[in-house]
């Protein structure tokens, strides 16, 4: 099967800092792919180069056979490649409602204001969100937040693949399984994610397959416990003194 | 000598005069809000406005048709500041320098001194004005200059367009976006850069409205936008930087002080009063009535 996203020595230097050393990554479509790693391995850096919030020193991103590098992130996500961001970027003053129609109507204006009206009444009703639609998106807890911005990224007319970071950081159990029933219903839909996260128990409920950055080079890649047997990827996770 | 006839007379003046200057105000927050940068231009677009009002009326339309000519300045200078931003301004942000906006706005000086320049060159010193036909209204017993109402009405026009573009518009979702988290309505697929354009063209253009309302109350000359885009800028200080509705209220209210002191202590201090309004408030509220405290350190 052809792959819809690809990475090929992906490169991205700070001054002397080699923050992401050529990187070739492979994502299958309708796959579900858990980025793990230690803090610091460059994980973040990796979803902002793919989404375009970073250009590339050097090597090439693909999706679906096309060329992302230098594209600007408005671009990337036309194409249908959408990220979240691990510190919410939702916008506090619009409500609810607004947030879920921007990422719509900023791809389509307002031709498809119907159709986008009614997704996000679905996004609101899936998300049990609804009774807040009209309130500021100020006003929501944190937790609700994330869950408000991962369904904002559905509503991207040609989305294909979702970058998602660290999405169920510090958010309670309720609503850490709303999120992972929202990622498993569009999966079902064909959409294809790239999750990443710290929580090892959702990454093995989600992920088949993961991939380990260490130090801005993949590490290793398999099943969570295949990575997890490597000395390797302890090493990097608890020190070479303890694996 | 006091009277209530006076009192609502200035208050009447003060409120119209405010909700002119608060058009200017509301160009410079909505560019400040969106672009992320201060434009000391806005009084140069604000003379233009008035010089296009002018050449419309003196050389085409007649005084009988201001009305039309008011909507085609405002355009004229919208599409003056949509064509220039781009090359101006943008390359500003996408090039490899260090503290963009401050170059930015280093680049809109430099607009102020060629437009001003360029005015003069093209039109002289010379002060001129478009004339009005409109008859004094009465309002109630007291009598208003039938321009400087017009120009009210019309200002209230703009503002509610200007309102019903932000609140029921996808451009106006994506304007409010962007003035909250840049990064946030990109990755959502928002076009920052020609958001950016069209940002800059609404926001000299209100300030091109400005002075088309305006020109034949106050003269039109190179220099004419330098007090309107003081006032401009006292408002953004009174109602707090990057607020639309702080930017109305602070208008209607530094006219109607400015009014108040003109009429009720000495005239020739009309400014002083508008100056000591933004020292009690700065005093009083650093961030201005209706802006928010962003810089931590």
């Amino acid at each position: 099967m052809a792959a819809l996203l690809e990475t090929r020595d992906l490169t991205k230097r700070f001054g002397g800092l080699i923050a992401t050393g050529g990187v070739d990554l492979t994502i299958e479509p309708g796959e579900i792919r858990g980025l793990i790693g230690p803090n610091g391995a460059g994980k973040t850096t990796l979803v902002n180069l793919i989404s375009g919030l970073y250009p590339p020193d050097g090597g090439d991103i693909r999706l679906a056979g096309q060329s992302l590098a230098g594209l600007k992130p408005h671009e990337v996500a036309r194409r249908g490649l959408v990220r979240s961001f691990q510190v919410s970027k939702l916008f506090g003053n619009m409500s609810l409602r607004e947030n879920l129609l921007l990422p719509a109507l900023a791809q389509s204006g307002n031709a498809d204001f119907v159709a986008a009206q009614e997704q996000a009444t679905r996004f609101l009703d899936l998300t049990r969100l609804a009774p807040l639609a009209d309130a500021p998106a100020k006003t929501l807890s944190g937790g609700q937040r994330a869950l408000l911005q991962v369904a904002a990224g559905f509503m991207a007319p040609a989305l294909k693949c979702y970058l998602l970071d660290e999405p169920f950081a510090g958010i309670n159990p309720t609503i850490k399984d709303a999120i992972i029933e929202l990622i498993e219903e569009e999966n079902r839909r064909g959409i294809t994610f790239i999750i990443v996260s710290h929580e090892m128990a959702v990454v093995r409920r989600l992920c088949r397959r993961v991939t380990v950055l260490v130090e801005g080079r993949v590490a290793a890649e398999g099943t969570l416990d295949e990575v997890a047997a490597r000395g390797d990827v302890l090493a990097a996770y608890l020190g070479r003194g303890f694996a | 000598m006091f009277s209530i006839e006076l009192l609502i007379q200035t208050l009447i003046a003060g409120v119209i005069i405010g909700v002119l200057y608060a058009l200017m105000a509301l160009g410079i927050t909505f560019i400040y809000s969106i672009v992320k940068m201060i434009n000391w231009s806005m009084g140069e677009f604000y003379m233009i406005g008035g010089y296009l009002q002018y050449l419309l009326i003196v050389e085409w339309l007649g005084a009988d048709l201001w009305w039309v000519a008011v909507p085609l300045s405002a355009l004229g200078v919208f599409l003056i500041g949509y064509l220039l931003e781009p090359v101006l301004i943008k390359p500003m942000f996408t090039t490899a320098v260090e503290r963009k906006d401050d170059y930015a706005i280093v680049v809109t000086i430099a607009l102020l001194l060629m437009l001003r320049n360029l005015a003069a060159a093209l039109g002289g010193p010379y002060q001129r004005t478009p004339g009005s036909n409109l008859p004094t209204v009465m309002l109630g017993p007291l009598p208003e200059s039938g321009a400087r109402f017009a120009a009210f009405l019309c200002a209230l026009a703009a503002i509610a367009l200007f309102y019903l573009l932000l609140k029921k518009t996808w451009l106006g979702l994506a304007l409010r976006a962007a003035a909250q988290s840049r990064i946030g309505a990109q990755t959502a697929g928002v076009d920052l850069f020609r958001l950016d354009q069209i940002a800059f063209g609404i926001g000299v253009g209100l300030a091109g409205l400005a002075g088309a309302l305006l020109a034949p109350v106050f003269m039109v000359f190179p220099t004419s936008g330098v007090v309107t885009t003081v006032k401009g800028f006292e408002i953004i200080v009174i109602g707090g930087l990057g607020s639309i509705p702080g930017a109305l209220i602070a208008g209607v209210l530094l006219g109607v002080v400015e009014s108040l002191g003109a009429s009720f202590i000495a005239a020739p201090y009309q400014n002083v009063y508008g100056f000591l309004l933004v020292v009690l408030v700065l005093l009083a509220r650093p961030t201005g009535l209706f802006g928010e405290r962003v810089r931590q350190a």
